[in-house]
């Protein structure tokens, strides 16, 4: 009883810690049973649907590095997103933040799994043929990069100088891996049934899903993949998702008792935890050992802090 | 006319390199292919007869995701194209779907008569390399990552005839 009282304790404290730093944009059902987007407070108060749209299924949402546009893929209703190539389904497309002059930007599968570049200004694209980075205002490429293997999950860093995604040719399918925009170069961050890469704010390491054994881990790595931790780990539900906030302080993820993350296309609880805390793990029996903080059901949050504009 | 055309399809079936005796049925009813369908022996560049002879690992099971699993083959006869030595590293989409019923929306085109992927079955297969440039965006399982050799892309898998 005191256990649980103090477990209680300790996640509200984690709320109020969080509640002011910055929103979390995240895919989810409606209550018209299709996908939108909602923002919310780090501790899962203030909750908004962005985009209402009863005709469409929309994830995948990103913010600008500045906080004031997403970019989503958007699908008819009737398509499910696939949890594998999500990222390749539907449009892509921007609007402002609080969701409103959505902008379709190219044709359906056009611009599969875009990232945006720091400045906003252009997204990094990955396909069969290759990395493009694009000029968002003109849509012409401005540079190209063979892929080496990346297909799917690929993200820019905020310092613009790499690309993480996962990829095929490091001895196995399934490796985190890194590669360096102005060469090409690629290392390995994490071999072997590893996915969902998402940077760290200084872009020197990786947060990342492994599964080392029946259940999918978070874990965190130096982006040079010489070290590697485990951050969170749960017996019962894969966490997929990791995603970490402005500040490099917390990560917030997903997943799902369904291998494939997201099976039944109805979300799953997030979490939330600090990384000074990690790692954590929770078994079902018993209390996680650290503070997790449950948030609504989704799939594949991003977190901002918006930078305060001069004069306010 | 009537004998010219009767010798001009004598003359074809003659000139078939690797036509042979009746075959036996395949486990799955079907006579394995002897002169190769239209799909095996147009699609891709690479058409070879060739013996499965390992296969390291388990396929996962599909519910967990789409993938491209490398096979090793012995190559027994080429019909089209040059391959690379005579073991070859095939990768099939999907290996525990029948090959009739594994294409989909993202595989592009593929198919064949082979029903399930077993050690020591002989394949006809339409080929086309490389494989990370056929393949469709999904995870591949490479357990030969070590041997060197080019890795080919399975567009058509039939039955067929030692």
């Amino acid at each position: 009883m005191i256990l649980l009282l103090a477990c209680f304790l300790a996640q509200a404290d984690l709320g109020k810690e969080v509640h002011d730093k910055g929103w979390i944009v995240y895919g989810a059902k409606g209550p018209a049973g299709d996908w939108d987007l909602f923002v919310m407070r780090p501790d899962g108060s203030e909750v908004k649907n962005l985009t209402n749209t009863p005709d469409y299924n929309e994830g995948l949402p990103r913010f600008s590095p500045d906080g004031r546009k997403i970019l989503y893929r958007r699908l008819p209703r009737g398509e499910r997103f696939d949890n594998n190539r999500h990222g390749l389904q539907g449009e892509l497309v921007i609007a402002n933040a609080d969701g409103t002059e959505p902008r379709v930007i190219g044709a359906p599968g056009e611009y599969p799994w875009a990232s945006w570049s720091p400045d906003g200004k252009r997204i990094a694209s990955l396909s069969s043929k290759g990395i493009a980075l694009v000029d968002l205002e003109t849509k012409k490429v401005t540079a190209t990069l063979e892929r080496k293997g990346f297909f799917q999950q690929m993200t820019w860093s905020p310092d613009g100088k790499w690309l993480s995604g996962v990829a095929n040719n490091f001895d196995t399918g399934w490796s985190v891996a890194r590669m360096e925009v102005a060469t090409g170069a690629v290392n390995a961050v994490s071999k072997i049934d590893c996915c969902t890469p998402d940077w760290f704010p200084d872009s020197r390491s990786i947060i990342f899903s492994r599964r080392p054994g029946e259940w999918t881990q978070l874990w965190m790595a130096d982006a040079e993949g010489k070290q590697r931790s485990p951050v969170y780990s749960e017996d019962g539900r894969h966490c997929y998702g990791g995603c970490v906030s402005p500040d490099g302080k917390y990560v917030l993820f997903t997943g799902n008792k369904e291998e494939d993350g997201d099976a039944s296309n109805a979300g799953a609880p997030m979490g939330l935890l600090r990384l000074r805390d990690a790692p954590i793990v929770k078994h079902p029996s018993k209390p996680a050992s650290g503070p997790v903080l449950v948030l609504p059901t989704a799939w594949e949050p991003h977190w901002i802090q918006p930078k305060p504009e001069k004069g306010k | 006319m009537r004998r010219a055309l009767v010798l001009t399809l004598l003359l074809a079936s003659c000139g078939k390199a690797d036509a042979g005796p009746s075959p036996a049925k395949t486990p799955e009813g079907r006579p394995p292919s002897a002169t190769g369908t239209p799909e095996v022996s147009t699609l891709g560049t690479l058409e070879v007869t060739a013996t499965l002879v390992d296969i390291t690992g388990q396929f996962p099971p599909n519910k967990l995701y789409d993938y491209v699993y490398v096979m090793k083959y012995k190559v027994l006869r080429t019909h089209r194209g040059k391959p690379e030595g005579d073991v070859i590293f095939v990768g099939h989409y999907n290996p525990l779907k029948p090959r009739s019923g594994a294409e989909d929306k993202f595989s592009g085109r593929i198919g064949g008569s082979v029903g399930s992927f077993r050690v020591g079955d002989v394949h006809r297969l339409a080929l086309e390399a490389p494989l990370d440039q056929q393949m469709p965006m999904v995870g591949l399982i490479d357990k030969y990552i070590r041997e060197k050799g080019v890795r080919y892309w399975a567009i058509w898998a039939d039955r067929a005839a030692e």
